[in-house]
């Protein structure tokens, strides 16, 4: 076993709405050790943004945070920390880089200021220090021309230099834990390539350890060790990444596998998509989430809520888990 | 010298088409240049490339929205970049679009029944209650129970049903063409699977005609019959479907399919590599070929002459001096 990094246990997040309670996160327990990825897959509203935004303490304040939910980041609980306290974690300990890099950085500041500020506020460095810090971490990310681009503002730079600058600036302080949220859902596929290649080498050089969400089953398949896959606020399936590919046991996740357009597919072929539509999380179908869409699916399935459990690393939450002949 | 002659019994006829938009001072966006692709009917072109390559401009160029600044579109023997007026609006019947996002593209004051039936009210086709029928019969066959629903609000309705409302109303006065920008990017994937799936059952039992515009080359491979890939207003490659994913021959198609990242762990990741640096600008596109100044491949042949389409196979065109023709 590796240094554990992280542990999350039983973590639970739920908003405030006119309709109800809606419980977005719903008992996510996981640990991740230092440079290993994990990688956590979900559609619209299955909670994975909202367990990172958990995680990270980033929550608004009509979040409601289950009485037993805890996030240990190296030990250090998160969960009882004043604003104070989370300030001074976020950038040296663990850091984000979001979705769409035109709203994450602030526009009227030169990108050289947005990065020098993270190392002056947590590194104590002078101005001075923390510019020529600043290029160098511009050129660690590939950005072309540091030393000019380091004085220009976020609206001179494309998409995709954006996000090398949000990536810069996510590593300033070299954080043991980084969260890639959708980080490159925003770019085009062959700037999407060179991200996803960027933050794998910045997790290696580093030792890091990172969690990347995204909605692609393609993005997690070739960059990360594990895998969780997310349904309706619960973390449904996990497993390394070849095991989750090559011997998938949860339903939902060979459906969302079946239903994915690939390049290797003849022209034409007809999709095997899911019918129906996720679940109201207000008011959740009894038992398991996914049963109303399974087509294993019994009355047996609606009864109580399937734990997460499963020999060694490979973990379901499913009474009818598919492939039980094979050995696991 | 037109590469794309040889085809007969052409529906929809793209030829030349350009589009720019004027800036300030003298200054124009070159969005399109020369584009030139004919659909027979009953096929899909799909049109693929990353952003800003035109594709979009492409796709409302030939629905006239706004017309093209040179080049000509046919639609079944009849010249849609010559119509104006009453003869525009008329020919319109026969070609309709759905956009990429499903909820802003329909109006959340109006009921699904208005939404639906607007196309008939601007046509002027039908009673309200022939209307009514006609937009049940719709939405029934776009998989909307049309009971519950004729009488509520986009905003009750998921992102997936409400472009099944979308395509209800591009297809209720049964238009020969269909041009879908981007249709199914802002859904889920197992949603997407549902859309693209009715998208296919409708082409096939409508006899359709798509133009079908995505960021998405899975996605283009599995609706389409043929595929045009374009970079920054250019054509680079077209060919039948499977041809141009298992025989690229442009180095920017090639790049761009060794980018997508398939769900497969054991897939080979290493996409093909690009001369470091960014897209060019459409306004100041560099001369000869545009892509050179990202092509591994480029020659000082490549900055001086716009390469000209050729047709390496039957029905494979491509656009680049240094083809990669084993």
């Amino acid at each position: 076993m590796g240094e554990i990094i992280l542990d999350v246990q039983n973590q639970r997040t739920a908003f405030a709405t006119g309709r109800g309670l809606l419980q977005a996160v719903e008992g996510v327990s996981f640990t991740l050790e230092r440079g290993k990825t994990l990688g956590v897959v979900g559609e619209s509203g299955s909670g994975k943004s909202v367990l990172s935004r958990s995680i990270m303490r980033l929550l608004p304040g009509t979040a409601i945070t289950g009485p037993g939910s805890r996030v240990l980041l190296n030990g250090k609980d998160l969960t009882g920390m004043t604003e104070h306290e989370l300030r001074r974690l976020r950038g040296p300990e663990v850091a984000i880089v979001f979705q769409d890099p035109m709203t994450s950085l602030n526009p009227v500041l030169t990108i050289g200021k947005q990065i020098a500020e993270v190392l002056v506020f947590h590194m104590g460095m002078s101005k001075r220090a923390a510019r020529a810090k600043s290029i160098e971490l511009l050129r660690a990310v590939g950005l072309p021309q540091p030393d000019v681009r380091v004085d220009q503002y976020p609206h001179q730079l494309s998409g995709g230099m954006r996000q090398r600058v949000a990536i810069a600036i996510a590593i300033a302080c070299e954080p043991d834990l980084l969260i890639a949220d959708e980080p490159t859902t925003a770019l085009d596929v062959t700037v999407q390539a060179e991200i996803l290649d960027l933050l794998g080498r910045m997790v290696r050089e580093r030792n890091m350890a990172m969690i990347l969400i995204t909605h692609d089953m393609g993005v997690v398949a070739g960059r990360c060790d594990d895998v969780a896959v997310m349904y309706a606020g619960r973390i449904v399936e996990k497993a390394p990444v070849r095991e989750l590919f090559g011997n998938t046991r949860m339903p939902y996740t060979a459906a969302l596998l079946a239903s994915i357009p690939r390049v290797t597919d003849p022209p034409h072929r007809k999709l095997d998509a899911i019918e129906g539509r996720p679940p109201d999380l207000i008011n959740p179908p009894p038992g398991c989430p996914f049963a109303p869409r399974c087509r294993f699916a019994s009355a047996e399935c609606q009864q109580q809520v399937p734990a997460l459990e499963g020999q060694g690393a490979h973990q379901y939450a499913c009474i009818k888990p598919l492939n039980t002949g094979v050995a696991a | 010298m037109n590469a794309h002659s040889g085809e007969i019994d052409t529906f929809l006829s793209i030829d030349n088409l350009t589009v720019e938009y004027p800036l300030g001072g003298g200054k124009r966006v070159y969005a399109v240049t020369n584009f030139t692709a004919h659909v027979k009917r009953g096929e899909t072109l799909g049109l693929v490339g990353e952003s800003g390559c035109g594709k979009s401009s492409a796709a409302r160029a030939v629905m006239q929205l706004p017309r093209p600044t040179g080049g000509k579109v046919t639609l079944d023997g009849q010249e849609l970049t010559g119509l104006r007026g009453k003869a525009l609006q008329a020919a319109r019947r026969r070609f309709q679009m759905i956009f990429q996002d499903p909820i802003a593209s329909l109006n959340p004051r109006q009921t699904i029944r208005d939404i639906v039936a607007a196309p008939l009210e601007i046509a002027g086709i039908g009673t309200r209650e022939e209307q009514t029928r006609r937009v049940a019969e719709m939405l029934d066959l776009v998989g909307i129970n049309s009971e519950q629903a004729l009488e509520r609000r986009p905003h009750e309705f998921s992102g997936g049903q409400c472009q099944r409302i979308s395509i209800a109303r591009a297809l209720i006065l049964e238009p020969d063409l269909l041009v879908c920008d981007e249709a199914v990017s802002a859904l889920d994937v197992s949603v997407q699977a549902q859309v693209l799936n009715l998208l296919e059952k409708l082409k096939t039992e409508l006899g359709l005609t798509m133009l079908f515009i995505s960021h998405d080359l899975a996605v283009v491979k599995h609706v389409s019959d043929r595929v045009a890939v374009m970079y920054l207003g250019k054509l680079c490659e077209l060919a039948d479907a499977e041809t141009i994913y298992r025989h690229p021959v442009h180095p920017y198609t090639r790049t761009l399919l060794s980018a997508v990242p398939e769900p497969d762990p054991d897939a080979d990741r290493a996409v093909m590599e690009l001369i470091p640096g960014e897209l060019p600008s459409p306004v100041n596109p560099p001369s000869g070929c545009r892509f050179r100044t990202r092509c591994p491949y480029a020659t000082e042949l490549c900055a001086r002459e716009v390469p000209q389409e050729r047709e390496i196979a039957k029905g494979h065109i491509v656009a680049c001096h240094h083809p990669l023709i084993n």
